[in-house]
């Protein structure tokens, strides 16, 4: 199976438990992949209120997964 | 003729007047400083002055020189006095001639307060009671006063002369004096940015004061603007503050931006920050926008004035205040959002002196616990909002009062109202709206083009805070749909 890259950020790093992970997975896309790890994880926020990004760009949910790929999951956030 | 000169005869002023006549100058001005019968209480007879001629030439001539360039005068001397002088006698003469009398007056009044600031000049005052002793002119004894020196930062070879003048020039609007804004300010302020503008509605917190250094606990209950733009004048009191006790709204946006640099959001929430996006957009200026969430941080330049990506295409409509915490709820280590607004204040920086390495197009993600750090390419969005709110320069924008109605949304249906509304169908299913009849169409397609406008019906338009019907209400209205409104404060400002 695909080995991916993973990286947390800000509330899916604290439910994650970590800010970064090497998965074994069939996931073929983000989505499947969100899905996967929301399960695994506990994740509460939907994929569509974050972003996700493969290889440093920003990318969208179907966007085929690779196997080496690093996928950077992240949540909006605003404070300052 | 010395433009700077000591004298151990009498003061002639018409003759130290006559070569500075020209015929582009319609101004002249004058100071004599004369020697007075009393100082300090004791009766002065007379007095004598000494000075180390070499050094207070060299340094007098660029007194002159700078303060007529600086003004604008046309030719400008100053003579200054050595040796005995009685009382009336006249000790410092200035002479300005200037197209008109501002430039005169002004260049007249630098020069002898320089003067008297700057030259290593002593005098010894002999009294009536027979005691003598010397009297420091000014602080000449402490050497030339201290003034804000850039040369560290002008030896930089991309930087230099030409980039401290661009700077001095230049305008930055800060929104949010708060755990971003304070490192911003500073940084901006140290590099002698011309003007900041400082925008924030609030007052300080005891709680602010661990990661807003630029407030003192004596500040708590000040409003931050002011008190932030008191904190910089005394830094540096070279530059101009102006601060804005008010929240950043799309009306002060329009005014604001008119003719400034960069603004940099420094805010805490995503409708404000959203306010910012739309702002700059709108008026084609660059937009820097950093937020921070406990050990993290996010930053982005939305390059506005190049057609760069902007907040809207990397965070979708659903975006929502209340999804993440703020600092008040999460929480916040204080060098995080100091680096944060470090990196905002580079940023604004490269922009102005144009700099290689600029971000564009780019989300910078920094994680400080592993020390991470990451540029994600994030190319604008085809289908983002963000193009649609850019308005031809020909037409303004439209300001928030005459875009937002602030009624129930009850009474708006029963007054005729088509009701739109704008939010995401997730949202819709959770919170439908409190009225039934209404249109349901996503933010996304109306700007696609998928709302028919009937003519001579009015639209209100409805999002969860206001922030998006407004953009959206605008970008009809600038399409010539002038019946189209907007509900202020979306169905948030319903409820209750």
């Amino acid at each position: 199976m695909p080995r991916l890259q993973l990286r947390y950020f800000a509330l899916l790093r604290e439910q994650a438990g970590r800010q970064a992970e090497t998965v074994e997975t069939a996931a073929a896309t983000p989505a499947a992949l969100y899905a996967e790890l929301a399960a695994r994880h506990g994740f509460r926020l939907a994929a569509a209120q974050l972003r996700v990004a493969v290889n440093a760009s920003f990318s969208d949910w179907e966007h085929p997964l690779r196997d080496g790929d690093e996928v950077v999951f992240i949540p909006p956030v605003a404070g300052g | 003729m010395n433009v700077f000169e000591f004298s151990t005869t009498p003061i002639d002023a018409a003759r130290l007047a006559a070569p500075l006549a020209s015929p582009a100058a319609g101004g002249f001005a004058a100071f004599e400083g004369r020697v007075r019968d009393r100082n300090e209480g004791r009766a002065v007879t007379s007095l004598e002055y000494e000075a180390f001629e070499a050094l207070a030439v060299a340094e007098g001539g660029r007194i002159v020189a700078d303060a007529a360039r600086r003004h604008g005068a046309t030719l400008a001397r100053c003579v200054h006095r050595v040796g005995r002088l009685e009382v009336g006698d006249v000790a410092v003469w200035v002479g300005v001639s200037a197209p008109h009398r501002a430039e005169a007056f002004a260049a007249c009044l630098e020069i002898i307060d320089e003067v008297k600031h700057r030259l290593p000049i002593w005098k010894k005052e002999s009294y009536a009671d027979g005691d003598s002793g010397w009297v420091n002119c000014e602080h000449a004894a402490h050497g030339t006063a201290p003034r804000f020196d850039y040369s560290r930062q002008a030896a930089l070879p991309e930087v230099g002369a030409a980039g401290q003048a661009r700077l001095a020039q230049a305008h930055v609007i800060v929104v949010g004096a708060g755990g971003l804004g304070c490192p911003v300010l500073a940084s901006l302020a140290g590099a002698g940015v011309g003007l900041l503008t400082i925008v924030d509605p609030d007052r300080v917190e005891a709680s602010n004061l661990h990661r807003q250094p630029l407030f003192a606990l004596a500040d708590v209950g000040q409003p931050k603007a002011e008190a932030a733009a008191r904190r910089l004048a005394a830094y540096n009191p070279g530059l101009r503050y102006e601060a804005l006790v008010r929240r950043f709204d799309a009306g002060l946006g329009a005014e604001l931006l008119a003719g400034a640099d960069a603004i940099v959001d420094c805010t805490d929430n995503f409708a404000a920050k959203f306010l910012v996006n739309d702002a700059a957009q709108r008026a084609g200026v660059p937009a820097v926008i950093a937020s921070v969430y406990q050990y993290e941080g996010q930053l982005q330049v939305v390059r506005a004035d190049r057609g760069g990506s902007c907040l809207r295409c990397q965070w979708p409509e659903a975006t929502r205040d209340g999804l993440v915490g703020n600092c008040a709820e999460a929480g916040v280590l204080g060098p995080v959002p100091a680096i944060l607004g470090q990196l905002q204040a580079l940023e604004v920086l490269k922009l102005l002196l144009d700099l290689p390495g600029q971000l564009q197009d780019e989300v910078l993600l920094v994680d400080l616990l592993v020390h991470g750090q990451q540029r994600l390419a994030a190319p604008r969005d085809p289908g983002c909002a963000g193009r649609c709110l850019r308005v031809d320069g020909a037409t303004a924008p439209a300001r928030a009062s005459e875009v937002d109605l602030m009624l129930p949304l009850a009474a708006a249906a029963a007054a005729g109202y088509r009701i739109v509304d704008i939010r995401e169908p997730m949202e819709c299913a959770f919170e439908p709206l409190p009225v039934p009849g209404q249109q349901a169409l996503p933010l996304g397609r109306l700007l696609d083009g998928a709302l028919d406008v009937e003519a001579g019906r009015p639209y209100l338009l409805v999002c969860a805070h206001g922030v998006r019907s407004h953009a959206a209400a605008e970008y009809l209205r600038a399409r010539g749909h002038a019946n189209v409104w907007s509900l202020a404060g979306g169905l948030a400002a319903q409820a209750g």
